[in-house]
């Protein structure tokens, strides 16, 4: 079930009300949104429900193990065991046919024959997510940031609850788990941001995301070395606005629902491509992803208090593993080492997450502030490494990416077939850039000022005209896959 | 788009509940006066079952009362519009 379909607007239509008439019956509550939950997973393999279920069971079970441990040394090796169980339900479905494949290909040539068999099985939908999110409960009940809870149903509500299963953002347990313990009270409900993050989702994946995918970087990228140089140079950018625009409308919509039911999930994207450092960038970037992997992998590998050797192992480290996060490949390694080279670069250099110097100024980059000719450096400098590095992101395989650069930089032919159409497209989706944020911020204040009538137009002439300009398919979102 | 910042907010609205159901309900009826035929072709394409077929009724019932206000035909005839100028496929 996608975000925007009218199978969607139906359930969110039934969900809404029953949500808030169970209000003041917490329990029957999260029953009725756990299992509309589970409903909204099986609508695309029901039989993958029961993983999720067996998930949520395990990790509940592994949590109360972990609490009963009086010690840390006893705490420790039950963590280990539930880490090793969650993480093996991942690579079982996700990496197996990976390390097979790259077993038997690293031993061909040199004679030996490895017999080991593939798995044919779909990779069930969201299992890195609801991995993440039960990793999160179980660690902070190990680190004693977080009681755990008795109940069986708060964790089956915090691991299933259907606007950030399939794509997140991720929620973390203390955060999530305290929101569940009474009625949620609609005057938290932000009825200005969840309508303006709702409709800006819609247009960034029905209109933008939609256009640039089936119209212009899916052939590009099909067959690179069919193309004009000109035409990799702007299917790259298309690409980096494409999973902007895709990526950060499924999350968008998912906090702007959340919030219509009264709970809250945190930001997820801020303005990556304004990014002036490529640290800058994962503070921007799939948010609640890259502070996963500081507090739950980079910081318990030593994180920067072991010397800089040990800083750089570590940076490496997390990012190669956040680029496997992604998928089994070896292109999403080599995207994810790419940026922790990046990184380690940067730190090198003393570059802060604000563009400044480290030793300058604190990573808010108030130095920064007083350099813009620095900043615009780094932004530019930022804007084409993370582009660059996107393609390895988006090519099928070793040879497209490699045909794509070598296309692209042998300054082959500067024709395009991206049409005016497209031109058009492509430009409004860099606007939900250009356009400074106070603007959204402005829009949000009049419409929650608004009368009644402007309040029910608003949304409805914003449907109407994307429905008018839509597609007449909708794909999946990019980070189903993941 | 970002989080705006609550400070900066007014004051949630008197009954935020009421007004956020009459949004969403409303934005939804007004899409099902104006586009009918896009619930009638998401049944269409759903797979035969009784509560399928009673809704599919009800929607083509619906879609044949919002024909005579002619807002569908608004909705058709932007459409068309919208694909002779893009230049973007026909449904």
């Amino acid at each position: 079930m996608l975000f925007p379909t009218i199978e969607f607007a139906v359930f969110f239509a039934v969900v809404f009300p029953i949500t808030w008439l169970l209000n003041a019956h917490n329990t029957s509550k999260k029953v009725f949104l756990t299992a509309a939950s589970y409903y909204f997973y099986a609508a695309w393999r029901p039989e993958f429900t029961l993983l999720l279920l067996t998930s949520s069971m395990f990790n509940y079970g592994a949590a109360l193990v972990i609490d009963r441990c009086k010690y840390r040394r006893h705490r420790l090796p039950a963590l280990w065991l539930a880490i090793a169980v969650n993480l093996g339900l991942l690579g079982f479905f996700k990496y197996y046919n990976f390390l097979v494949a790259s077993l038997i290909n690293a031993a061909a040539p040199v004679g030996l024959t490895i017999d080991l068999g593939f798995i044919e099985l779909p990779l069930p939908v969201a299992i890195s997510f609801f991995t993440f999110h039960a990793l999160s409960y179980i660690i902070d009940v190990y680190r004693r940031v977080l009681p755990p809870t008795k109940s069986l149903l708060d964790i089956l509500f915090y691991i299933s609850f259907f606007p950030h299963l399939i794509a997140g953002p991720i929620v973390r347990a203390n955060k999530f788990l305290a929101q569940t313990l009474g009625p949620r009270d609609p005057a938290h409900i932000r009825l200005g941001e969840s309508v303006f993050l709702i409709l800006g989702g819609l247009f960034k994946k029905v209109i933008v995301a939609n256009y640039l995918a089936t119209g212009f970087v899916d052939g590009v990228f099909r067959d690179p070395t069919a193309n004009s140089s000109f035409d990799l140079v702007l299917g790259m950018y298309a690409y980096a606005l494409q999973i902007y625009c895709d990526f950060s409308a499924y999350t968008d919509i998912a906090i702007g629902v959340a919030n219509l039911l009264g709970y809250e999930f945190p930001q997820n994207f801020n303005y990556p491509y304004r990014a002036v450092s490529v640290q800058d960038f994962w503070r921007r970037w799939h948010m609640s992803l890259s502070s996963w992997l500081r507090d739950y992998l980079y910081i318990p590998l030593g994180g920067s208090r072991f010397g800089i050797l040990a800083t750089y192992r570590n940076i490496m480290i997390t990012m190669a593993l956040g680029g496997l996060w992604h998928g089994a490949s070896w292109a999403f390694l080599i995207w994810g080492c790419l940026h922790g080279a990046a990184l380690m670069v940067e730190r090198m250099l003393g570059i802060t997450a604000g563009g400044g110097r480290t030793g300058d100024t604190d990573d808010d980059g108030a130095v920064a502030q007083r350099s813009p000719l620095v900043r615009a450096l780094g932004w530019f400098i930022t804007l084409q490494f993370v582009c660059l590095a996107w393609v390895f992101f988006r090519a099928p395989s070793t040879d497209a990416w490699l045909g794509y650069f070598a296309t692209m930089f042998a300054g082959r032919s500067w024709s395009t077939t991206m049409t005016p159409f497209l031109a058009v497209i492509f430009v409004l989706g860099a606007f939900s850039h250009i356009l400074p944020p106070r603007l959204f911020d402005d829009l949000q204040r009049r419409y929650d000022a608004a009368s009644l009538p402007v309040k029910i137009a608003a949304p409805f002439v914003v449907i109407y005209l994307i429905a008018v300009a839509a597609p007449s398919g909708i794909a999946p979102f990019i980070y189903f896959q993941f | 788009m970002t989080h705006a910042d609550p400070a900066a907010l007014p004051p949630p609205a008197a009954k935020p509940l009421r007004t956020a159901a009459l949004i969403i309900y409303g934005t939804f009826i007004l899409l099902a006066l104006t586009i009918p035929q896009s619930l009638t072709n998401w049944l269409r394409d759903m797979n035969d079952n009784p509560l399928q077929s009673v809704a599919l009724r009800g929607t083509e019932a619906w879609q044949a009362v919002t024909e005579k206000t002619r807002l569908p035909a608004v909705y058709r005839h932007a459409r068309d519009v919208f694909i002779a100028v893009s230049g973007v496929e026909p449904d």
